[in-house]
């Protein structure tokens, strides 16, 4: 097991800068989240950590050895890939001994090793070691797969195949585990569980996990920390609820979660809170800022609607005044679309039967408390 | 240097040694023969790296160099005249295949004409048998004492229908041997061409005549036109038919460079017809490649178009007597090689005097010897050829390695008897004299014929996806070993086909095995030809019947493999 560390990585492709200055600490043992929308560099990232890309500088370390020069075959990290990867050719067996064929032949004399070859290249021209063997099926007992080790892995569900290339992976003791967009080829409901087994597996195991995602969702439900990557830079790294409750950037604001975003100048301070002006609205926030134009950031479930002629202390909190253009009933929710000024707000509320909802075209006064208002 | 070391594994080591076998074998041989045709002696490139001595003389003979060589060949009037008839040949033959194919193509595409699945199976007739075999075969039927110039003087004629032995008989074999090279594109041309368009025509009232030749023809003619020019390289880089039937009095280049290097030793000479042959070839290639790039005739592919096959009965059955007469011949001309090998004696007439199989006794007791060597050269170069061909796919496809691309389809435009020449004159002194060994005629007989392996191995390398290599490494296992237990298994079926197709062009191959293949190692196709020379018919007829069952069975083999890899 290891930890993983990052100093100063970047990667060019030809003039193409995939990578700009990448640091990264991933501790042992956490589940570790590479999140970014497609084009970001997180593949690229988690490539260069396999060893299947070399980064243009920097450096990598796996536990405390640097690896940026050893070859990929000699790094230790297991990896699931997206498309799973799976040797068609063999079985479910054969594929999760793969490796550990590998290590046997390494430490093989040239004899020995004609046996290995044979049964890698089929069952029937080599036995397999008892040790071998046992692992084998320990793993993919494990993995509940141990009544489908003869099957071809193409006769096998996309949930079981994913769960062969994870034992397949977890086989060799990685010093880091890597998945590669690895709930992306399943189905929405396969998806659900999935994620809750590769979690179990990860704190069971308490390996050292890195997996890359373009899904907010699956990132912010899985991962202990998430790094969030735009353009070939990390713009933020944290844990799940600090990326939300404090997002870095309107970028983050936006990817992780719903926002409302907006453009605002301070204009100065009163009792502690900073007074932001933008069209449409006036506001006081609890952050401080020593910047003249901010972006005002305000989570959809922070802003409660009230009547128009409703009676509010504007020293205990935020009032705004706008006009529903359109309310979604969503069940346990109602989402409204709110025009303030030039900005439409979308607000949701909890819905609680019998409450009534503010129609269309009805004017609203919105409230959100001075804490809730977040200056980027 | 971090870098340099990175990069020298295992492959980028295998990659190194097959850059190096090609250089060797292929490259160097060619550059010197065109050295050759400069300096107009033996000039070896190989020895003046690593001899001073002969680097010195070398570069004696570079100061000589001069373009009297290829002066000479303009004022040489045999050479002119080689140039000429090759040329000629080559084209006659294509024009009349063109025009001989047309209706063929047509009957079998678009009309529902009798026996049409008897006529599509027996025209793989000609592409089984080599051509050397055919040029002797037509001597059986229409030679002197041939059962045709027999049935043709009772029926009042005088002489000979077709003097085998003249240009008239090299171009009716080549016609009748190499049309399926043409017939199959034209097929899938006329298939494509938009039936739609001809409907149209026809509504707006044109005759059916004018239909074909003003909408049907011009559509299809893309297709033409490139497998015009196909069958020109292949008609003007046979070896086969022109060695058996072109007489003393008729010059042409793969004969006279043959003559030049196995009769006179003249270096300067067949270097320079080797020059001429392949810059001829190479060309027409090259405009044929042009003319197909983007385009793709031989495969239907999307959705199957509703085709309205044409039924007037008059129309498909004169198609039909026509196509029937066309492949037939190719088939009599087989029968009559087979009857020859089971004839006592059969001499001026119609049918044997006697049967026998005394020839295959003679055939199994005194050449068993040569049957084996073909089946070892074969699979020799087999061997090789898979090696070589699995990893170029590999730098190709993986590696997108354009360079060993370009390189590796270099044999296409080089006629084999250029090749040859090239390689006896390369190979022919210290360092590497290599001339008169097996090994020699194995590498050559790998390099003429990996075309046909990488094409193969190639399409099932592009089915494996990267991942499934990546995960391999990703697993512990070194490119090297990744490639052994994952990527090759996965291509085997590839590897198979094209194994079998480079099998039975061995075993065909006439121009490198009658120019490179020593005595102890002579393979069937050069004792048929010796047999022929020293006209003991009866033992050629013999062996030539083994060699096409042979290739036969192994074209069956490929067939079973193609059909389970489809499955």
């Amino acid at each position: 097991m290891g930890s993983v560390r990052i100093e100063k990585m970047t990667k060019s492709f030809g003039d193409f800068t995939a990578l700009h200055d990448i640091n990264l600490d991933i501790k042992e043992g956490e589940f570790f989240a590479l999140l970014g929308p497609s084009g970001c560099g997180k593949t690229t990232t988690m490539r260069c950590i396999a060893g299947f890309e070399n980064p243009t500088s920097g450096r990598i370390y796996i536990g405390d050895r640097e690896v940026e020069k050893i070859p990929a075959n000699k790094r230790n990290c297991g990896m699931v890939f997206q498309s799973y990867a799976l040797f068609p050719h063999m079985n479910v067996f054969e594929n999760v001994a793969y490796s550990l064929n590998i290590k046997q032949l390494n430490a093989s004399n040239p004899i020995k090793q004609m046996g290995i070859y044979g049964r890698l290249l089929s069952s029937r021209l080599g036995k397999y070691p008892a040790d071998i063997r046992n692992k084998v099926m320990e793993i993919l007992k494990y993995v509940e797969l141990d009544n489908h080790a003869d099957r071809l892995t193409s006769e096998l569900s996309g949930g079981q195949q994913q769960r062969v290339a994870l034992a397949r992976a977890l086989v060799m003791e990685p010093a880091v585990l890597l998945m590669d967009e690895p709930l992306s080829n399943l189905d929405q409901k396969l998806r659900h569980s999935m994620r809750n087994t590769i979690r179990k597996i990860q704190q069971d195991l308490g390996i050292t996990t890195i997996f890359v995602t373009h899904d907010q969702e699956e990132a912010m439900s899985m991962a202990d920390r998430v790094a969030v990557m735009d353009k070939g830079h990390i713009v933020q790294i944290g844990t799940p609820t600090d990326l939300y409750s404090n997002p870095s950037s309107p970028f983050i604001a936006d990817f992780v979660g719903t926002s409302n975003i907006l453009e605002g100048t301070v204009e100065g301070e009163e009792n502690g809170f900073t007074v932001v002006k933008g069209e449409g609205f006036l506001l006081r926030s609890s952050t401080k800022t020593k910047k003249k134009s901010v972006d005002v950031i305000i989570r959809p479930e922070h802003v409660k609607v009230e009547a128009a002629d409703s009676v509010i202390d504007h020293n205990e909190t935020n009032v705004i005044e706008g006009t529903v253009i359109m309310s979604t009933y969503l069940g346990s929710i109602v989402r409204y679309d709110v025009q303030v000024g030039s900005y439409q707000l979308i607000v949701d509320t909890t819905y609680s039967s019998g409450a009534n909802i503010f129609e269309e075209g009805k004017k609203v006064k919105l409230t959100v408390e001075h804490e809730r208002v977040l200056l980027i | 240097m971090n870098r340099l070391k990175n990069s020298l594994n295992g492959l980028t080591v295998v990659k190194v040694l097959i850059f190096i076998f090609f250089g060797l074998f292929m490259l160097l041989p060619l550059l010197s023969v065109f050295v050759v045709s400069f300096t107009g002696e033996p000039t070896n490139l190989l020895g003046a790296l690593t001899d001073p001595a002969i680097l010195n003389s070398t570069i004696e003979k570079f100061k000589n160099i001069s373009l009297d060589n290829y002066k000479r060949i303009f004022s040489n009037a045999g050479y002119a005249t080689a140039l000429k008839n090759s040329l000629v040949l080559a084209f006659t033959v294509t024009i009349i295949i063109i025009l001989v194919c047309i209706p063929l193509a047509y009957g079998i595409a678009r009309t529902k004409m009798p026996f049409k699945k008897t006529i599509s199976a027996l025209c793989m007739i000609p592409l089984i048998v080599p051509t050397f075999i055919s040029a002797y075969a037509f001597i059986i039927m229409f030679g002197r004492a041939g059962w045709v110039t027999q049935i043709y003087n009772a029926l009042g004629g005088e002489g000979m229908l077709l003097n085998p032995y003249s240009m008239a008989g090299v171009v009716a074999v080549q016609v009748f041997f190499f049309f399926p090279y043409a017939l199959w594109p034209l097929v899938a041309a006329f298939k494509v061409s938009d039936i739609s368009l001809e409907e149209a025509s026809q509504n707006l009232g044109a005759k059916s005549w004018f239909t074909f030749i003003f909408v049907t023809f011009p559509l299809a003619l893309p297709g033409v036109i490139s497998s015009a020019l196909l069958i020109f390289t292949v008609s003007f880089s046979d070896f086969g038919s022109p060695i058996v039937l072109a007489p003393k009095d008729l010059n042409l280049l793969v004969v006279e460079a043959y003559r030049e290097i196995s009769g006179f030793f003249n270096w300067g000479g067949a270097a320079i017809l080797t020059v001429v042959m392949v810059i001829v070839a190479a060309f027409f290639f090259y405009l044929q490649h042009l003319f197909t790039k983007g385009k793709n005739y031989g495969s239907v592919s999307g959705k199957p178009k509703q085709q309205k096959l044409i039924e007037n009965k008059l129309l498909t059955r004169v198609l039909s007597g026509y196509s029937l007469f066309i492949v037939l011949i190719p088939l009599l001309a087989m029968l009559s090689v087979a009857l020859q090998s089971v004839a006592t004696t059969w001499g001026k007439d119609l049918l044997p005097s006697g049967y026998t199989l005394n020839h295959y006794k003679t055939i199994f007791s005194t050449s068993m010897g040569n049957i084996q060597n073909s089946i070892m050269l074969a699979t020799g170069a087999l061997v090789l050829s898979v090696i070589v061909a699995t990893f170029v796919s590999y730098f190709v496809v993986r590696q997108n390695s354009a360079k060993l691309d370009f390189i590796a389809s270099i044999p296409l435009v080089v006629p084999g008897i250029a090749f040859g020449i090239a390689l006896i004159q390369t190979f022919n002194t210290a360092p590497l004299q290599l001339t008169g060994t097996a090994l020699l005629l194995i590498i050559a007989y790998t390099i003429r014929r990996l075309p046909y392996m990488v094409r193969s191995t190639m399409g099932s390398m592009r089915a494996i996806k990267a991942d499934i290599e990546e995960a391999a490494v990703n697993l512990g296992a070194t490119p090297l070993t990744a490639a052994i237990t994952i990527v090759g298994p996965l291509m085997l079926p590839g590897i198979a086909a094209g194994s079998v197709l480079v099998f039975i062009t061995v075993i065909k191959e006439a121009s490198v095995s009658i120019l490179l293949a020593p005595p102890e190692w002579a393979p069937m196709s050069l004792a048929i030809f010796q047999n022929i020379l020293r006209a003991e018919y009866y033992s050629a007829a013999a062996m030539s019947v083994i060699l096409v069952a042979l290739v036969l069975i192994l074209q069956a083999i490929a067939s079973f493999i193609g059909k389970k890899q489809q499955l």
